[in-house]
């Protein structure tokens, strides 16, 4: 019977429960996907070319638990905060408390277990198509990266259902132990924090102390090795901790004092805002973390997204030199946007190639000022010299020199033979075309075809790249997997800590639906009254958004070692941040309008 | 209708559930109307309707049939912001359980009505310190709810109903939390308020103590306005006695 009261009482709330359900499937899809990736041995060995990308990759994982505990920690309490009242009338009514804790358990179980179960088959699909999609989107190529990997399943199954036993614990031990008073009348008592300003101070300078101690174990992640990363980790929480209880009352107590807060709702504003801030800072702190952790990875990923080409575009002259270029291979260079082009004819003997100075002289060949790589970085300057200072300089250019690579690693000797004598010159004779394209991105596909037959045509050692595309290939390959790894983490973070802010927002709801109907009768305006929301639940999802910006900036001094010196992290992070925030005010609307749908009392009606 | 009426109720329906469901007449077929300065108070027992009667007349439900006119305005007419801009400026309301809002100090609960029109910080603050020497909360201003007793909450309620001078003042149960000292403080400030500032007040309420400060009884039953007794002249205890009498042979 109590069963199906319980029953009841979940469908009566359908739609909570959906947002509830969709949340934790949500976080258990992202979770398998990751494992997929993280424990897949055989994908790991084929694509971490970097030796980190495994400790990486395990520091990914680690991050990702944590944060899967706080945020089933949440979607718990948001759990909780539906159903006492249920239980308490269930209690007054004369239910013993083992049966309620029982129904808790259970509850509070079986959804898990179907959140976990939903999540690992989304996981599977999500896999399928969005790795793949992310894959093809970035032009990455990964091997050995299959959607199903039991062991990925099981680790999902465990880790949640695992969590899942305490939660259900813990909610029953919380519901038993809770008077039935309690549970009927759970509107909290909003308890209104006071300030002790030397205390207060004390808390603010500390709060700046620790995160100086972070930011500066971040940058110094030369020195520090692995142990910056934890460091910072401990003492950015902690110092984010202490600003934000330090700071954030003063200003909200401030501004009740002023004139501003006695006009429409804005005094109601500040009194949510005062004990709110106050019950919410320990969330508020995490949420800033993950904020920061998202935007780092995709802004890292996105930053050797859009790097790797500039820094393929810079480091040679030519983007493909083609040999003894046949009809098709002229096809496709037809269809490329070439900003330069030359074709030269070499004669081959012994380990020395012949040119012809002539040709050079018709066509000189292009030459890059190096040096001062990262101001190139953008706008590489090509420039040609006159052929006797080429002769005498230029032969020993890199460019020139991989336009005839031996079989044996190493390049025929270059010669620069005039007219007359080139035409003397025995020797295996072929033509190399050189092509520099105005945007390598833009002309990836060409170029890979392209690419793709030379090769074939002329296998080349390893090791061995001729042309930016080559260089561009290469580093991808070796790239890839950060890169992908930090939209992928990137966007897992997101998600998660946007729903964590959710469930805590939406958990907060049943309270102020009180609230919003006193105001209702007193006679604010719907419109004053989400306005007035609208307000609130944006500041609170705007502290950790600063914050998190602050940290991010700060925090990609840890990747300048792995991005050297062409490339920054810093780089044209502007659009990132914009997208990122834009993700993050969709996370936002989607809360307001739900926060909306519960809070706000609905117009009389006949 | 004259102008010193403040609220003119005429055939007022209220019905429960829709068309084809079972439906429940709560309301069928009030007149009454309340003069300026008046002190009325409705009685009645469980049931009876008055909860519904003072939705109606403060906007908070709408009618099923008839015309309910405040100061002047067709309540059943206004929409939306109307409404609610309505309740601010025309109605001041006492409810039981006081309503005030726990996150707000005493001074900014009180305050609200006035920060909802707009009103400039300068006169806001002498109006909430006139009202608060009135009510003697003066010392109470800075305060939250949860440090007030029972009877302070609901001087502090009083004195949001009565800050930006409505037409009239509700009070649902307004004594109904209260213990007996309270009650009868609050009671004799609504009708210091109401004597003074020349208010009406309508006063819903099953207690026949708080009803004895009124001028005029309304009871009513099973929806419908049942009897009506004036105070006129004589003193309270005499005419608690005599709507104790009332009770007595009315809910016969």
């Amino acid at each position: 019977m109590l069963g199906k009261l319980a029953l009841a009482g979940i469908k009566n709330r359908r739609r909570d429960y959906l947002v509830l359900l969709a949340g934790l499937t949500m976080s258990a899809a992202i979770f398998y996907m990751f494992a997929n990736l993280a424990t897949n041995r055989a994908f790991l060995k084929t694509n971490a070319v970097v030796s980190q990308a495994s400790l990486i990759f395990g520091f990914g994982a680690i991050l990702l638990i944590l944060i899967t505990i706080v945020y089933i920690m949440y979607a718990n309490s948001f759990l909780l905060s539906m159903r006492q009242h249920d239980y308490g009338l269930f209690m007054m009514l004369g239910a013993t408390r083992k049966r309620i804790g029982e129904l808790v358990f259970l509850e509070t179980l079986i959804l898990g277990a179907i959140a976990t179960a939903i999540g690992i088959v989304l996981g599977l699909l999500l896999s399928q198509f969005l790795v793949g999609f992310l894959l093809d989107m970035l032009g990455l190529h990964l091997a050995h990266l299959s959607a199903f990997y039991l062991p990925a399943i099981i680790a999902t199954a465990v880790l949640y259902v695992g969590l899942f036993i305490l939660a259900s614990l813990f909610n029953m031990v919380r519901l038993t132990r809770t008077t039935v008073l309690k549970l009927l009348h759970t509107d909290e008592q909003a308890n209104q924090p006071r300030v002790h300003l030397f205390r207060q101070m004390v808390a603010a300078v500390l709060g700046v102390a620790f995160l100086g101690i972070g930011y500066w174990a971040l940058a110094a992640i030369k020195t520090l090795q692995m142990a910056a990363i934890p460091l910072a980790l401990v003492t950015i929480t902690i110092g984010t901790y202490l600003l934000f209880r330090a700071t954030l009352l003063v200003i909200i107590q401030g501004l009740r004092h002023t004139k501003w807060a006695k006009r429409h709702l804005n005094g109601f504003l500040l009194g949510q805002l005062n004990f709110r801030v106050y019950n919410y800072t320990r969330m508020l702190t995490i949420v800033s973390l993950l904020f920061a952790m998202a935007l780092g990875a995709i802004t890292v990923g996105s930053g050797y997204h859009r790097q790797l080409p500039l820094m393929a575009n810079s480091i040679g002259t030519y983007t493909v030199a083609i040999h003894d270029k046949n009809a098709q291979e002229q096809k496709l260079i037809d269809q490329l946007n070439v900003k330069h082009q030359a074709t030269y004819t070499q004669k081959r003997q012994g380990k020395v190639v012949y040119y012809n100075a002539a040709e050079l002289q018709q066509q000189p060949f292009e030459l890059s000022k190096s040096g001062q790589l990262t101001k190139s970085l953008k706008h590489p300057k090509f420039y040609t010299e006159s052929l006797a200072k080429f002769k005498k300089s230029g032969v020993q250019d890199f460019d020139f020199q991989s336009l005839a690579v031996r079989k044996d690693m190493g390049f025929y000797t270059p010669k620069i033979l005039n007219a007359k004598q080139f035409a003397k010159q025995p020797g295996t004779t072929m033509t190399v075309t050189t092509v520099r394209v105005k945007d390598l991105v833009q002309d990836q596909k060409v170029l890979k075809r392209l690419n793709r037959m030379e090769v074939k045509r002329f296998a080349l050692p390893e090791q061995i790249t001729v042309g930016n595309y080559q260089s561009y290939e290469m580093m991808s390959g070796i790239f890839g997997g950060l890169e992908f790894m930090g939209y992928f983490l990137g966007i897992a973070f997101l998600a998660m800590l946007a729903s964590c802010l959710m469930f805590k927002i939406l958990s907060g709801a049943p309270g102020d639906k009180q609230r919003y109907r006193m105001l209702y009768k007193v006679g604010v305006r719907q419109s004053l009254m989400r306005r007035g929301i609208a307000k609130e639940i944006g500041i609170l999802f705007l502290i950790p958004g600063i914050m998190g910006v602050i940290d991010v900036l700060f925090g990609l001094q840890m990747f300048k070692p792995i991005m050297a010196s062409p490339m920054s992290p810093y780089l044209g992070i502007g659009s990132i941040f914009a997208i990122f925030i834009g993700l993050y005010a969709i996370y936002y609307a989607i809360t307001l309008t739900l926060y909306w749908r519960i809070v706000l009392p609905k117009a009389p009606t006949n | 209708m004259t102008t010193n009426t403040v609220v003119n109720v005429h055939n007022l329906e209220k019905t429960y559930g829709k068309a084809n469901e079972r439906q429940y007449k709560a309301l069928k077929g009030l007149d009454f109307t309340v003069a300026a300065g008046e002190f009325v108070g409705i009685m009645g027992a469980s049931g009876s309707g008055k909860t519904t009667l003072l939705n109606m007349l403060s906007t908070l439900d709408v009618p099923t049939k008839g015309d309910v006119v405040v100061n002047g305005h067709d309540v059943t007419k206004m929409r939306g912001n109307q409404l609610a801009d309505f309740r601010a400026q025309e109605v001041g309301f006492i409810f039981q359980d006081f309503n005030l809002l726990e996150s707000l100090t005493a001074e900014e609960n009180i305050g609200l009505p006035l920060a909802l029109k707009g009103t400039s910080s300068r006169v806001m603050d002498q109006a909430i310190h006139e009202v608060a020497e009135t009510l003697s909360i003066a010392d109470l201003l800075q305060k939250y709810p949860s440090e007030l007793s029972g009877g302070q909450k609901q001087r502090v309620a009083a004195a949001r109903a009565i800050v930006h001078h409505p037409s009239i003042l509700m009070g649902d149960e307004p004594t109904g939390a209260l213990d007996s000292t309270s009650a009868r403080e609050l009671l004799d400030l609504l009708t210091t308020i109401n004597q003074k500032q020349h208010m009406s007040v309508l006063l819903v309420t099953h207690d026949p103590f708080s009803a004895s400060f009124c001028q005029r009884i309304l009871f009513i039953k099973d929806g419908q306005i049942g009897s009506e007794i004036k105070r006129g002249e004589q003193d309270r205890s005499a005419f608690y006695q005599q709507i104790l009498n009332e009770l007595g042979t009315f809910n016969e």
